[in-house]
């Protein structure tokens, strides 16, 4: 038989394919080393790279995690959580309720100076406070200060919240970034969506939608000297592209959550992980249906196997957890009715709800909001299966799953959700009396209320531990949801940066940019 | 009919056309669930007060009848007017201009390799069929085929970082005219990988018509009259191949503009592609709307381009139209 290719053609192909080696091995090396030096001659910028992008610049109103860390490096806010999840001073300085824990009194930080050149005062905290709550803001974070019925300047530096019941949750709520502190002037002139004008340690420089956000150091910062020129969060889609322009030396810093990426990165770069403060939750809807009925629920709570969620949906780079995965309240154990699997409680669990076989329910997915859920959601389905119950997924597309969720069109939905050291901050929304999220929570009971009020009102350490367990054995012991994990964030760094560290807070995970250097 | 009437003919045909995309992107948005409310404040709109989704509503031009806003956006259109992305707060115009030449810039490398690629590889297995040369073609053709682009392009990405540390799409992007050489970096690779797709359905158009032609009775009188060879190949043959390869490339020009989105992500681009899946994550109807106009228009222009060629390479057209 005839050869496909003669010998004279494999001697042509070999020769081409080696002059095209050669000459992409060498153009490459070229046009490699001429790339670095257009990096290096960028490198007193600290550039970071992530899958998101900077969507909002008013830190009323922005949602999305990247928002909230960029724009918490213009603006500081009056309090912060810090690496402990402890809340400690921003740009109040001390603070002391009084009147039954009805009204908060903040002395705040002096000469401290916005962007713009002018000094900050009492004013200007409230005219933060009042554009944060007033309805055309649309803040989303108006309900943290739901109980407070004025806001009002005592002297040039100190501010005073009154509040319609005791609420010493309050102060946990003014430690996000929807409610930091901006000129007064500049809410007045309508500047604020814009121009971003602060008191953090970095300005606003350039936005270009979808590609960077560039931050330049703010020369009056009153918490220090900044070590870093600017610093630009590119936007790079994919997380394999991020991983490839840190190991290029176009990024110094990667911000990644896909554990099977991190590990491709080479051991030279270091790499930080921590536990966002977040959590993965089945949420249920317990008002109707088989899932009305606790046993059905509780069984369901039995038949899971958390650290097999775990390991199946993020390769075991996180923690299995309770309804609070973080801080001085954290749930422990994870579940008062079966912390580990317990396939022969599920049953009698079953047994009781008159479904001694089983039962079938739909539990949605949206794997555009948490890549994770489709795998959550095919691990729990086989676990459930062992003891009978049948569990359908139906993955949605973001849109239609937030939908959803918000009208409670669903007999469980599979959930990331933010979380905060205070019990309260979380789980208010949503159990509370009049909570804004009662309708996708799907169950509402007066003990739950109760609960949230007795931890809420009292400043004593004894006192919320008591009523912070309470609600943890009263959430798991009916299995109002099922808590399942919280995972890890990573931020992965070229070995020239050095002085950072990732902070739990998702808000502010960029927080030490500040004292970060790049050698 | 004379060269006025078909130009004129040609035109309203693409008012027309693109009249149609408009009410089909229109309505299918419309169709989606959700709006730009939703998109942009995700669950946290279940912490917001009626007041408070009302006063978005107003602000984003939520609830306004339907007819009412196409129309409205029917009328900016005609003005020149883009209309504002809802959540970007910039012109969409000003949007587009800045990603429109990225995307027009990596589609027109993409389309010269591809042509060169597609042709020549063409040219070569047609004139040896049967042979290694023709083999070696039928490979290209397939593998070009075969392989999804982005499985080529983020290969080749992460062999590039990893073997050289050399990514340069991933710097800051820059235009032609602020520094040739680095964006011809950035533009190079994305290009090849998209190159290779477009090749290989230009190499197999390629191949069958020269094949076609080679059998008709004037290229073999052409040959027994003694033409030269060169003169043969590029005279007969591949002139009167032209029609059915410029066809074909018109065609994956046409898809190419709307077809860099993945390459566009994984070569970190900051082009149309890129704006658009953004757009479309934010319900930002304004701009998923427009910018998909734009799209249709440089399909509908590329194919107006492609038939006034057919005019100037083959004569019996002329004729035809007149």
């Amino acid at each position: 038989m005839k050869p496909i290719i003669g010998l004279r053609g494999l001697a042509s192909a070999a020769l081409v394919m080696s002059t095209v080696g050669i000459f992409s091995s060498s153009v490459l090396d070229a046009a490699s080393a001429s790339a670095s030096t257009g990096s290096r001659v960028a490198n007193s910028t600290l550039v970071i790279g992530t899958v998101n992008s900077v969507q909002k610049i008013d830190p009323d109103v922005v949602t999305n995690f990247l928002d909230f860390e960029a724009l918490g490096l213009i603006y500081n806010t009056l309090v912060q959580e810090n690496s402990k999840l402890q809340i400690v001073p921003d740009l109040a300085t001390s603070w002391s309720f009084a009147n039954g824990n009805r009204q908060l009194t903040m002395q705040l930080r002096q000469g401290v100076k916005f962007d713009d050149g002018s000094t900050m005062t009492s004013a200007d905290v409230v005219a933060s406070l009042e554009r944060a709550i007033a309805t055309k803001t649309a803040d989303p974070s108006a309900s943290y200060l739901g109980s407070v019925t004025k806001i009002s300047a005592s002297g040039p530096n100190a501010v005073v919240l009154t509040m319609s019941h005791p609420d010493v949750s309050v102060l946990e709520g003014l430690a996000t970034v929807n409610l930091g502190i901006m000129p007064a002037a500049a809410i007045k002139a309508g500047t604020i969506a814009t121009k971003p004008d602060g008191t953090g340690p970095f300005e606003f420089s350039k936005w270009v939608p979808s590609t960077s956000f560039t931050l330049t150091a703010n020369p009056n910062y009153w918490g220090g000297k900044v070590s870093l020129n600017s610093v630009q969060l590119k936007t790079i889609p994919t997380e394999q592209s991020i991983s490839a322009a840190l190991q290029a030396g176009t990024i110094q810093m990667a911000l990644l959550s896909q554990p099977t990426v991190v590990s491709t990165i080479p051991q030279s770069y270091p790499v930080q992980h921590v536990m966002d403060l977040s959590y993965r939750a089945l949420q249920l809807q317990d008002k109707v249906g088989i899932l009305a009925n606790v046993n059905a629920r509780r069984a369901i709570a039995c038949a899971t196997d958390r650290n097999q969620i775990l390991q199946d949906s993020v390769f075991g780079d996180g923690k299995v957890v309770g309804p609070v995965p973080l801080g001085p309240y954290a749930t422990n154990p994870v579940s008062s009715i079966c912390p580990t699997p317990n396939l022969g409680q599920a049953r009698k669990y079953l047994a009781a709800s008159g479904h001694p076989s089983g039962f079938t329910f739909t539990a949605i997915t949206s794997t555009d909001l948490d890549s994770t859920s489709a795998a959550q959601a095919i691990a729990m389905q086989s676990q459930l299966a062992r003891v009978g119950i049948k569990m359908n997924i139906q993955n949605l597309a973001a849109n239609a799953y937030i939908q959803d969720w918000l009208k409670g069109k669903f007999q469980a939905a599979f959930a990331e959700n933010g979380a905060s050291p205070s019990p309260y901050v979380m789980y208010g929304r949503y159990f509370g009396k009049g909570a804004g999220l009662a309708i996708p929570a799907g169950y509402s009971s007066k003990s739950l209320q109760q609960e949230l009020l007795a931890g809420d009102v009292t400043s004593s350490a004894a006192g919320q531990a008591a009523a912070w367990k309470k609600l943890n054995n009263d959430l798991t012991g009916n299995a109002v949801w099922i808590w399942l994990f919280d995972s890890y964030d990573f931020a992965v760094m070229s070995p020239s940066v050095h002085g950072f560290t990732l902070s739990p807070v998702n808000t502010t995970q960029l927080s030490s940019l500040a004292t970060t250097t790049l050698k | 009919m004379n060269v006025v009437t078909a130009i004129v003919r040609r035109i309203l045909s693409i008012l027309v056309t693109l009249l149609g995309v408009s009410v089909i992107i229109f309505v299918i948005l419309r169709l989606l669930p959700g709006n730009a409310v939703s998109a942009s404040m995700g669950v946290s709109e279940g912490l917001l007060s009626k007041a408070q989704v009302a006063a978005l509503d107003q602000y984003y031009g939520i609830g306004r009848p339907v007819l009412e806003q196409y129309f409205s956006w029917l009328h900016a259109l005609l003005n020149g007017n883009l209309g504002v992305s809802l959540s970007q707060q910039k012109s969409v115009s000003y949007l587009v201009g800045l990603d429109l030449p990225v995307t027009l810039e990596l589609a027109f490398f993409s389309m010269v390799l591809g042509i060169l690629i597609g042709v020549g590889f063409g040219m070569w297995s047609a004139l040896h069929p049967g042979r290694w040369q023709d083999n070696i073609g039928q490979v290209v053709a397939v593998v070009g085929l075969a392989i999804p682009a982005f499985v080529l392009g983020q290969s080749l990405v992460v062999y590039m970082s990893t073997k050289f540390h050399y990514f340069p799409s991933s710097l800051t992007f820059v235009g032609f005219f602020s520094n040739p050489w680095l964006n011809f970096q950035q533009i190079i690779f994305p290009s090849i990988v998209l190159s290779l797709g477009i090749g290989a359905a230009i190499l197999r158009t390629t191949r069958g018509a020269v094949l076609e032609v080679s059998g008709l009775n004037f290229a073999r009188t052409a040959l027994g009259k003694g033409v030269s060879r060169r003169a043969f190949v590029w005279r007969h043959l591949f002139l009167n191949s032209l029609t059915a390869v410029v066809t074909m490339s018109g065609i994956q020009l046409g898809y190419l503009l709307g077809g860099t989105v993945i390459i566009e992500r994984i070569f970190v681009l900051p082009g149309m592609g890129n704006l658009l899946i953004t757009a479309i994550k934010n319900q930002d109807y304004p701009l998923v709307q427009s910018a998909t106009l734009v799209f249709a228009a440089g399909f509908v222009v590329v194919n107006m381009f492609v038939d006034l060629a057919y005019s100037l390479i083959d004569p019996r057209t002329r004729k035809r139209s007149a």
